[in-house]
């Protein structure tokens, strides 16, 4: 402990001491004792004792009225003190007036933290009395020390209790999203908000062109931002990418953001208070880009996930495509209907994807059906019947094995379901039948009706609108229906379909 | 409610002083019930409360909402004056 900390330990020490109520209670259960005694303590020795000792004159008052017998008193009283200190012991001593009293210099290993003073005791002190008094405050004073060491450990961690909450904090907002696009600016305003600065940028490498792409940067100050390019080493966060460590100057911070390799930088311009970036600011900023490193890896991941997905549908829509071409790839319109349909339902954004698979691969047990039933404009046999019926299951199983496809499979499988389970291929009924399927079942009703087929001619839009209420309840969910028909009747939706060759 | 009155209230004043001291400090409902040794129910209200007066910046994600202290000069002054009063 330094001297300027220890000497506040020794004043709170004092301090609580001498304004603890148990001090208070024992003291008025010795007084009882001895009658009418003055306690009172003093910290150091060093000065002289005040001219002026309330309670003394209190009860000395007609000895002490004159000013050559107080000094006296006072005298006799330092000298029993400086000998407490000297000896750091307990001292009995007796006053001019015959009146005892003692002094009880308060020591915890070498060193005296105060005194305290009984005077004008009208009884001898016996030593029991000593004794049991010397017990009580060393109790007391070890309490008050672990209370004072419990307060320092407080003092000590609480900040560094506090920082650890907010990087907890940080992670889970970080790992709340895998959207790159969602991602980077909540690392940015997160970094802001922990070094209290002003603008964030972050870049990513671009490893061929050995350049750091600006990704994101937010400006609290709202000025109109340019977004620059940086070089591999050439300026604070060049230099911080090729160096792989935080590079500082008075009014900016750059943080790299190493994985394996360095991925990209953060960095951080002018402290809203004017001061510069300093140590706690490093601290923090390596702390929170160790997190940000492994959201954005994770987020990047993701992207490259989805892109594959989405690229091996676009694959399977081609080869299907081979089979019957227009027959497994609904049109775009029908899949803007059912994601908005989706939408009034308030599924999230990876459900609303999922559909949006699902839509588009709703026909895919179709590419393992004959050509020659599927062109069939007379009606179906016995057994191409229940080929047919196999066709959601064959759907289903066709696209099982992608495992990012998982969510889309129970649409598929029972998109042929009934509301009033009457359906195939399990004869699920109601708000057992997944909500996707209940939509993907209207919208390519809809959508089918629309279309000129081997067995069918083509209607109209008011005519399938028509048909699709008929069945509303039997066929299809109320509710589902109730949504798409208001999604048809949407301004932008009706565009949609005029453009697309449909007549409103 | 006029932010001098907000201050009356025992909750708030805690929980804006919480964040004036600690500016850095991002946390959620839990995290700033256990600096202010409060009913975290009543914290995450007045949370909500000052976030929607702009005195703390609200981070809602899909499990959770995170605050923090705002970055307005003058709001900073004001709490700072009532504070000390």
């Amino acid at each position: 402990m330094d001297k300027a900390n220890h000497k506040t330990y020794e004043n709170e020490l004092f301090k609580r001491l001498a304004n603890s109520p148990a001090l208070r209670e024992h003291e008025s259960v010795f007084s009882q004792y001895f009658k009418k005694p003055i306690w009172w303590m003093v910290q150091k020795l060093d000065k002289p004792l005040p001219i002026t000792i309330k309670d003394v004159e209190l009860h000395c008052s007609e000895y002490c009225a004159q000013e050559k017998k107080k000094e006296k008193c006072l005298g006799e009283l330092y000298e029993a003190l400086n000998k407490s200190k000297r000896s750091k012991k307990a001292e009995i001593f007796s006053c001019s007036l015959g009146l005892g009293g003692f002094s009880y210099p308060v020591v915890q290993g070498k060193k005296i933290y105060g005194y305290i003073v009984m005077c004008h005791a009208e009884k001898d002190i016996p030593q029991f009395i000593i004794d049991m008094f010397i017990r009580f405050v060393d109790t007391l004073v070890r309490e008050i020390q672990k209370e004072l060491e419990l307060s320092k450990l407080y003092e000590a961690i609480r900040p560094r209790a506090i920082a650890l909450s907010t990087v907890h904090t940080i992670h889970r907002l970080l790992t709340s999203t895998l959207e790159l696009e969602e991602l980077l600016p909540r690392i940015a305003r997160l970094s802001l908000q922990v070094v209290r600065s002003n603008r964030c940028s972050i870049k990513l490498v671009d490893k061929k062109k050995r350049v750091l792409l600006p990704k994101t940067t937010v400006d609290l100050r709202k000025k109109s931002v340019k977004l620059k390019k940086v070089k591999v080493g050439m300026y604070a966060p060049g230099k911080a990418f090729k160096m792989g460590k935080v590079i500082m100057g008075r009014d900016y911070m750059a943080v790299p953001l190493i994985d394996t390799d360095v991925i990209g930088v953060i960095t951080l311009y002018d402290k809203v208070d004017g001061t510069p970036f300093g140590a706690f600011d490093k601290e923090i900023m390596s702390t929170l880009g160790e997190q940000a490193v492994i959201a954005i890896t994770n987020a990047m991941l993701y992207r490259e996930q989805k892109r594959m997905t989405e690229g091996a549908i676009k694959s399977l829509t081609s080869i299907l495509d081979i089979q019957g071409p227009g027959m497994h790839k609904p049109r775009a319109p029908f899949i803007k209907i059912a994601l908005e349909t989706g939408k009034i339902f308030r599924l999230s954004q990876e459900e609303l994807k999922s559909l949006e698979y699902a839509y588009l691969l709703h026909d895919a047990g179709k590419a393992i059906l004959p050509e020659s039933i599927l062109v069939k404009s007379s009606k179906l046999t016995r057994n191409e019947y229940r080929l047919i019926r196999e066709l959601p299951i064959k759907g289903a199983d066709i696209i099982r094995p992608l495992k990012t496809l998982r969510a889309s499979v129970p649409m598929i499988l029972h998109q042929r379901e009934r509301f009033d389970g009457k359906g195939y291929p399990d004869k699920l009924k109601g708000n057992r039948i997944p909500l996707g399927a209940r939509i993907i079942s209207a919208t390519s009703a809809f959508e089918a009706m629309l279309l000129k087929r081997s067995y069918q001619t083509r209607r109209s839009i008011p005519r399938a609108i028509a048909e699709i209420k008929r069945n509303s309840g039997t066929q299809f969910d109320p509710k589902v229906v109730d949504a798409f028909l208001k999604i048809l009747s949407r301004r932008h939706i009706k565009s949609i379909l005029r453009k697309a060759g449909y007549e409103i | 409610m006029k932010f001098e009155e907000i201050l009356k209230n025992e909750i708030y004043r805690k929980v804006i002083k919480f964040f004036h001291e600690n500016p850095h400090s991002i946390d959620t409902g839990r995290g700033v019930a256990t600096w202010t040794h409060e009913d975290i129910d009543k914290v995450r209200t007045a949370l909500k409360k000052l976030a929607g007066m702009g005195i703390l910046n609200a981070h809602d994600t899909s499990s959770t909402t995170a605050y923090c202290y705002t970055r307005d000069k003058k709001m900073i002054s004001m709490v700072e004056k009532l504070l000390n009063e």
